[in-house]
């Protein structure tokens, strides 16, 4: 009985579950030859550049065991960089350098590492013990995103990143996932990072989660969590939007940073996105989904220009409800859904 | 999209029809039994014949024995005999057998004995009979007699079966003048049916008695007397005593006709005794002896027909599908991690050479000393691969010291690995410490129990005996689990786990 009202009240607000993503959506919208693009972070890389989306500038990459001697001359002219695998899943075996001294490296967390240890770091990142089914991999060294001061109020070391999910090129939901003490810098939810709302129109963060509970105030620094706007919102939904475009993967989780120099920043690519966003969001992502599928059956398949794209989702997905478009209003005649 | 729902759909119900109408088809047509223990009776008849052979004269002895297929499946024949050629000869409908010896001496001995199950049989096949006969010519009172009751028992009948059993209500009106002229002093059962049947004749109906045993537990058993008659569609059978139609269903027509059940050719004073026991068999028992008599049964087209040991193999193989679904529905309804599809199933296969608690030990023993050894190479900044292969090499130690302890202490029934768990459980290391190192311990320990769990659940419902008789009687049931499969596949709802994960969506609306 408990069951079947759970199960109804989670229907009703159109909530996704893993079947119902994994079947629905994935499968569908997500051709498996397209995968390798997203899952190696180096082609990700290369094909975005190629497109002009900004991407943290790639400083060098390890592949053999050889190469590892290669490392003093790569990092030589950096002060401060950022190992990560190439096919690495949830954020493991990233290694923050965040200043360097004389033959030793200092971690982001303040650890002080010996060249030794950060070349056994790449040596197993290339063995692959951080990478999906444990297949050789190559170690990336790039530039290290520095936060912004809005977001270091409310993150715990490690820079906070802001996942939007893109459905066909329109963003349907985002959130912003930021580090906790517990998740020791990373920004992975599973781990123990916070994820909080936001609001698709503004770019304002609502309510946050953590570990599947409701909460209001990061753990760590007791900042609240709502109501600060992230800042180059606009350009975010642009990066994620045109991700579509660039890999053809219909059901897409964008992960972007925001860099205090060069603002926001493609990370990486998603091509089975998680789905505690929605409890971030305290809404359905099924729900938004078929909007926008509702719409993509009313062009049937006619593609549309990014900014119209954007331009739906935020008159759709504002948290307030649908606002009115001021601008020429392709879908006027849409029926509107309130939240 | 929708079509290819559509398709799935019908793919799905294609294969539960055919799966479902072959098992219909093995259990109404095929008549297989339901269940591993379901008993039929086997009836078991003897008749023991004996008689005083005269001393240097070939011996000839004749018996009636039951036609085959009538009603029954025979399960066994034998004739036992000393020193006695054995002849069995078909003849008008009934069979006879006929022992010889070119000389015996003394008292003798022979021995028939049958054993019938009601299951598998067809229903006994309606050999036309005649439907005229002429009429024999009888003379002075006995005609009167016979006239006289024939003259009542023509106003009250209607067809062939109503004469017939009015004549025999007649006959058994004793008091009656002409009955009593025409039986005369003998008042046995087989000559009323002699004066039945005189009537019938008289009025050109065909009629012939038939023998009878009664198949119920008896020592000593008379054959009863039956009469027949062919109306043109069947055989109606009449009780000459009193006038009860049609064959009970416990009777066995012995043989038919006049001749007596026994004749004898060189010897005096021959004797037949008829017992019958009534024994139990299981179904599946049943079936398999029938499979060496060559008759039709569904052994022909089924696994049964595979040699013993590939009949054991499949017994276990066929479960597998059935344990995957398990996994299926555990994994997509339930929402509960194990490691793979396949690995529970393997395990709970594990757990049949282990037994199901030992293997749990076995399983979260080595498992944790793999493990530990595991996280202390890891200290040791070891890379993958040879990590890997240091830690397996070590479950096989433990497991090796294991046997070892177990053999010393006199408990090596439970202890006694064969290479197939060991194969698996080093398997299972290796694949939990790739979850640890991907997705951290607490990951793996969640997975490592949510495989343990399933893979318990697997063993328990693949070792279920009822089940496994089902899978591996009929086949057809593997079809309907496809079907499930398939249609699991389209399925869309939540997993009990999300509705944990999700509660705190809901708990805000109310």
């Amino acid at each position: 009985m408990f069951w079947s009202k759970t199960r109804k009240a989670l229907r009703a607000r159109g909530v996704m579950g893993i079947n119902q993503r994994n079947g629905d959506y994935i499968l569908r919208y997500n051709k498996r030859s397209l995968y390798p693009l997203v899952d190696d972070k180096l082609q990700t890389k290369n094909m975005a550049l190629d497109a002009g989306i900004r991407v943290p500038q790639l400083y060098g990459s390890i592949a053999t065991e050889q190469g590892i001697s290669t490392l003093h001359r790569v990092v030589e002219t950096h002060r401060d960089f950022v190992i990560k695998p190439a096919q690495g899943a949830g954020g493991d075996g990233i290694m923050v350098i965040a200043d360097r001294f004389e033959d030793y490296f200092r971690s982001a967390s303040g650890r002080i590492i010996t060249t030794e240890e950060l070349e056994h770091h790449i040596s197993g990142i290339i063995s692959g013990i951080y990478s999906l089914g444990g297949h050789r991999d190559q170690a990336l060294i790039e530039y290290r995103v520095r936060s912004t001061e809005l977001f270091n109020r409310i993150s715990f070391e490690g820079v906070p990143d802001i996942r939007i999910i893109v459905l066909k090129g329109y963003p349907v939901a985002a959130m912003l996932r930021l580090p906790t003490r517990q998740s020791q810098g990373k920004a992975n939810l599973h781990q123990g990072a916070i994820g909080v709302g936001l609001d698709l129109s503004s770019g304002v963060t609502l309510g946050g989660t953590w570990h599947n509970l409701k909460i209001e105030r990061h753990p760590d620094t007791a900042n609240a969590v709502a109501g600060l706007t992230v800042p180059d919102w606009e350009e975010c939904l642009q990066l994620a939007a045109r991700c579509y475009d660039l890999t053809g993967l219909g059901y897409l989780g964008v992960d972007l940073v925001m860099d205090r120099d060069h603002g926001p920043m493609m990370l990486e690519l998603n091509a089975r996105p998680g789905l505690n966003i929605q409890i971030a969001m305290d809404d359905g992502l099924l729900r938004r989904c078929r909007i926008v599928e509702k719409q993509l059956d009313s062009l049937k398949g006619e593609d549309r220009p990014v900014s119209e794209r954007i331009a739906f989702s935020k008159q759709q997905f504002a948290v307030a409800g649908p606002v009115p478009q001021e601008q020429e209003a392709p879908v006027a005649d849409e029926p509107q859904a309130t939240p | 999209m929708g079509s290819v729902k559509m398709q799935a759909r019908l793919l799905a119900l294609v294969l539960f029809l055919l799966g479902a109408g072959s098992t219909a088809y093995q259990i109404l047509v095929q008549k297989v039994p339901l269940s591993q223990d379901e008993k039929d009776p086997v009836w078991v008849l003897d008749a023991q014949i004996s008689f005083t052979a005269r001393p240097s004269k070939p011996v000839k002895v004749k018996m009636f024995v039951p036609p085959q297929g009538a009603g029954y499946t025979t399960l066994n024949e034998s004739f036992i005999s000393n020193n006695y050629g054995v002849n069995v000869n078909q003849e008008k409908g009934n069979r006879q057998v006929t022992w010889s010896a070119r000389r015996a001496d003394g008292n003798q001995f022979l021995y028939y004995r049958l054993m019938l199950t009601p299951r598998f049989a067809e229903t006994a096949e309606n050999e036309p009979g005649p439907q005229f006969r002429p009429a024999p010519t009888l003379e002075g009172p006995e005609k009167l007699a016979a006239e006289a009751l024939l003259q009542p028992i023509r106003q009250h009948s209607a067809d062939v079966e109503t004469f017939i059993s009015e004549t025999i209500k007649r006959v058994n009106e004793l008091e009656n003048d002409n009955v009593q002229l025409l039986l005369g002093s003998d008042l046995s059962p087989e000559n009323r049916a002699r004066v039945v049947d005189l009537l019938l004749a008289m009025s050109h109906i065909p009629a012939e008695p038939v023998h009878t045993l009664h198949l119920t537990e008896s020592q000593e058993q008379e054959p009863e007397l039956w009469l027949r008659s062919y109306n043109g569609r069947q055989w109606l059978y009449f009780n000459p005593v009193d006038g009860q139609q049609g064959l009970p269903e416990d009777r066995l027509v012995w043989w038919s006709g006049p001749e007596p059940l026994l004749s004898l050719d060189g010897g005096k004073s021959a004797d037949v005794i008829f017992s019958v026991h009534r024994n139990e068999m299981s179904a599946l028992q049943l079936a398999q002896s029938l499979r060496h008599k060559d008759v039709g049964s569904f052994i022909d087209i089924s696994l049964y027909d595979l040699p013993l040991p590939a009949q054991q193999l499949y017994r276990i193989l066929v479960m597998i599908p059935v344990g995957v679904l398990l996994v299926l529905l555990i994994r997509s309804l339930v929402g509960m991690e194990t490691l793979g599809t396949f690995t529970p199933v393997l395990i709970a296969l594990a757990f049949r050479e282990t037994q199901v608690v030992w293997g749990v030990i076995l399983f979260t023993f080595i498992t944790a000393i793999g493990l530990s050894v595991r996280s202390y190479l890891e200290h040791l900044k070891l890379q993958l691969l040879p990590r890997l292969s240091v830690v397996l090499t070590f479950v096989v130690i433990v497991m090796a010291l294991l046997s070892l302890l177990g053999y010393k202490l006199g408990i090596n029934s439970g202890l006694s690995l064969a290479l197939f768990p060991m194969v698996i459980l080093t398997m299972v290391i290796e694949r939990t410490s790739v979850v640890w190192e991907e997705r951290g311990g607490t990951q793996s320990l969640k997975v490592g129990l949510g495989t343990l769990l399933a893979a318990v659940l697997c063993h328990l419902l693949m070792v279920w005996q009822p089940l496994v008789y089902t899978v591996f009687t009929f086949p057809g049931v593997l079809l309907c689990i496809a079907a499930v499969m398939v249609v699991m596949g389209h399925y869309r709802g939540y997993r009990l786990t999300e509705l944990v994960r999700f509660r705190a969506m809901v708990d805000e609306g109310r």
